[in-house]
């Protein structure tokens, strides 16, 4: 038998509707996550459509005022949590095991579980919509009007436990990222020759392990205030609503580098490409990105400047909030020099990537600003911090996807997309984007509040909001056009082949799309730009890499790189499913307070869980 | 690391040597101790909202302090068996299975004794305050039952250990099962020591 074939034969998930659930494959979890994370994209994206035409004009009645509440809070919430870090997540997931040359994750089925609870978290979340209950009190949900008495229903209680579920789900990722990307290299690629997106992905996990507990100890503490009468948040009991607050941004911050940093990482992997040169300043690139995460933790006071503190412990969050623009710009301008002084390929890709650049530095800009106390105190709560925080994350997260999807899913389909009407989108999205929230700043300096339903005309923001309005339909209709482009390229694209950008990394090295066991021989590696040198990877003359005498992949040493163990890799499994739905079983349980029922889920969870991890015998080729 | 690896694989189908025989063990225990330095930021966060709650210093001094007449044995009880525990696993290294299983629910029990007198101890505080008086029995009642979660976590994989066929290190998963147990075992315990000093001697000291 071939060596393919058995490879095939041991990697290969049955085309059935069980291998559809029980698939470990970090290829299908991959586009699962990035197909999921598009449509929460969408869905956002329509729930802020529909905000705009209610802003449209003065005293416009087309949402009632809950209606507006439910409406916004679902759009952020959606895509701060539903889209912006899992779509991040489905890069990551389906070209990290590849970037590095492993045949998986480190815990496969974990992978999928954490896929699974993802996708049910976000179904649980829009469960709200049905009974018309949704969760209305902002993303950050500040205490007390999301407390019992003026939030009474079921809407915070939904956004609690949806959350939570969602803690579990990304927890898990970040583990997974952080133990593969430590532990799987390819022999050679040592902690100075990983990609760059390796940096940012395990940045961004290390962050996550860290200060995602806060919002578990924030939504825990929230849900049992409000349905079970514990008193963290309520003066007359002596509690304290601000620390709801410090909760909520301790984890907030540095989740806002979470859904920045990898997008950050993606351009440093794709820009150097169209330039045709090594980015300029890698070991300045990993190490901003390093100490932004770090330095992520010592900000979350800046959200928080106008609740009343002591002047010296603003100075420090303030400073310490400036700080991080010097790691942005050593990026920017890391970014910058590798254009400049290399030799451009003006694709679709590269225009989204530059678009981002000019859009970061807008974002970073008018973010420094409300660094300053004085001026924060000015604009808090106004559509200047709507306009701040939509630069930052449409410039600095959708953008970077897009451009990854037009440089990364050729990768993923095998044919390549079009590159007129790709340019197209981008000047249509780039134009929209400004138009959208360039006159927002305008707007905050004069006054309008965010979050507000509606506003009488006469106060000079009619004109504004108008072109808002129209602006966001152009954005919208940019992105359609790139999601076309997408979906005719499925039939209609060029077939792409192995590298058809000739880039440099190793998921280049693959087929287009890649076999399901990746590359037949392990690749090693001797320098940070494998498909640029002289080097050839997967040369292998005793085929003592292949590792075809069962589900196997290469361990190696964290920092050298140096190859130390086989790493068996478990088989597809249903149980990671399954457990999801007894979890999923459970959160609706405590929604509605019906206690035998959490119980119930909890005993599936344990049951399913105990037959997940038992001992099974090692997969064999036939 | 072990060396078993692949030579009890058919010869037919061990058709090229692998570059290294070892068998990667360890990407278990990595994942466990970033699960452990997750749930340590948890109990961390925590603490601080036990802090930022208190009112007159940290030590709650307006509230009337939990007793230590159970708490403290509780600790002793935790110590040994992190103590016995440790034991099994050398037992383990030596090869000496069953005296490692005795360890193992010699542990379970001990730490069923800690939930008993956990339960003792809530039944007697639970007259004085509960986690509906005010925010300081908010914050102590969700301290010590996520504490105890935990450990009900702790022991439910130390019975999945124990239930385990075999010790001996294997190719498949699960590798190092009662290590990777251990480990959990004793950060619970290790938690249960913080929780002794910052929510029951510290109020203590008036």
């Amino acid at each position: 038998m071939a060596v393919e074939e058995r490879l095939t034969q041991l990697w290969e998930t049955p085309h059935t509707l069980y291998g559809w659930f029980s698939t470990v494959d970090h290829k299908q979890i991959g586009k699962r996550y990035l197909v999921t994370a598009m449509a929460f994209l969408i869905v956002g994206g329509l729930e802020a459509l529909v905000m705009r035409l209610q802003l449209a004009r003065a005293n416009a009645t087309l949402l009632t005022p809950e209606a507006y509440n439910q409406i916004f809070t679902m759009h952020a919430v959606t895509m701060i949590f539903w889209y912006a870090s899992p779509i991040l997540s489905g890069f990551a997931v389906y070209f990290v095991p590849l970037l590095i040359g492993a045949r998986d994750m480190a815990f496969p089925r974990l992978n999928a579980f954490t896929y699974w609870s993802y996708l049910f978290s976000g179904l649980l979340l829009y469960g709200s919509a049905l009974i018309g209950q949704s969760p209305h009190g902002g993303w950050f949900a500040y205490v007390p009007f999301t407390d019992s008495t003026y939030s009474p229903g079921l809407g915070m209680d939904f956004y609690a436990l949806s959350l939570l579920f969602l803690t579990i789900s990304t927890e898990g990722g970040a583990i997974n990222f952080i133990v593969t990307i430590f532990r799987l290299r390819a022999p050679g690629m040592t902690i100075s020759k990983m990609p760059l997106f390796l940096y940012s992905t395990l940045t961004i996990s290390c962050a996550i392990v860290l200060a995602l507990p806060s919002l578990t100890v924030g939504c825990v503490f929230l849900e049992v205030q409000r349905q079970w009468g514990f008193h963290f948040f309520d003066v007359a009991h002596g509690g304290a609503p601000l620390l709801w607050q410090q909760l909520f941004w301790i984890f907030g911050h540095p989740w806002v580098y979470v859904i920045f940093l990898p997008a950050t990482g993606m351009v440093s992997m794709l820009l150097p490409v169209f330039s045709r040169r090594p980015i300029v300043g890698y070991p300045y690139v990993a190490l901003s990105t390093v100490l932004t995460g770090l330095v992520g933790f010592g900000v979350w006071v800046h959200h928080m400047f106008a609740v009343g503190m002591s002047q010296m412990g603003m100075s420090f969050f303030s400073a310490a909030s400036m700080t991080i623009s010097i790691f942005s710009a050593v990026q920017v301008f890391a970014w910058l020099a590798t254009v400049w002084t290399g030799r451009v390929v003006p694709t679709a890709s590269f225009k989204f990537a530059m678009g981002f650049i000019a859009l970061l530095v807008i974002g970073g800009l008018n973010g420094i600003v409300t660094a300053v106390i004085p001026v924060d105190w000015q604009v808090h709560d106004t559509y200047f911090v709507v306009s701040h925080l939509h630069y930052v994350l449409v410039g600095a997260n959708v953008f970077p996807v897009i451009a990854g999807f037009y440089y990364w899913l050729p990768k993923i389909t095998g044919r390549l997309m079009d590159e007129r009407l790709g340019t197209w989108s981008f000047w249509v999205s780039f134009i929209g984007m400004n138009l959208t929230f360039f006159p927002m700043h305008v707007l905050g300096i004069e006054g309008m509040t965010r979050r507000i339903y509606t506003f009488s005309s006469g106060l000079g923001w009619d004109s504004m909001n108008e072109l808002a309005t129209i602006g966001a339909f152009v954005l919208a209709f940019g992105i359609l056009l790139s999601v076309i482009n997408f979906f005719s390229s499925l039939t209609g694209g060029r077939v792409a082949g192995k590298n058809p950008w000739n880039a440099d990394t190793l998921e280049w090295s693959t087929e287009s799309p890649p076999a399901v066991y990746g590359s037949v021989h392990i690749p090693t590696v001797v320098s940070r730009h494998p498909l640029w040198d002289n080097y050839e990877e997967e040369k292998d003359p005793n085929d003592a890499r292949v590792l075809d005498q069962s589900r196997l992949t290469l361990s190696s040493t964290p920092l050298d790189a140096k190859p130390a163990a086989l790493a068996y890799m478990p088989a597809d499994s249903l149980w990671p499913f399954l457990f999801n739905l007894g979890m999923t079983l459970f959160f609706v349980a405590l929604i509605i307070k019906w206690l035998w029922l959490a119980l119930a889920g909890v005993i599936a969870m344990l049951v399913f869980n105990a037959v997940w991890l038992w001992p099974r015998p090692m997969k064999r080729p036939a | 690391m072990s060396t078993i690896a692949l030579d009890r694989l058919p010869p037919e189908v061990a058709s090229h040597p692998p570059l290294v025989t070892t068998l990667d063990e360890r990407r278990g225990t990595a994942g466990m101790w970033l699960f452990i330095l997750t749930e340590a930021a948890l109990f961390i966060l925590l603490f601080f909202s036990y802090f930022y709650l208190a009112q007159g210093g940290w030590r709650w001094l307006g509230e009337e302090p939990p007793k230590l007449r159970l708490a403290i044995p509780m600790l002793v009880v935790l110590w040994i068996s992190s103590a016995v525990l440790h034991w099994g696993e050398r037992q383990v290294k030596a090869a000496r299975y069953s005296r490692a299983r005795t360890g193992l629910g010699l542990t379970i029990l001990l730490g069923v004794i800690f939930l008993v007198m956990q339960a003792f101890e809530y039944m007697d505080h639970l007259k004085t305050l509960t986690p509906r008086t005010n925010v300081y029995g908010s914050i102590f009642y969700t301290i010590t039952t996520f504490h105890a979660a935990h450990l009900i976590l702790g022991l439910l994989m130390l019975c999945y250990a124990l239930a385990l066929p075999q010790y001996e290190p294997v190719n498949h998963p699960p590798h190092r099962p009662y290590h990777n147990t251990a480990l959990y075992w004793h950060f619970v315990d290790f938690v249960w020591f913080w929780i002794i000093i910052f929510l029951y001697i510290g109020p203590n000291i008036r």
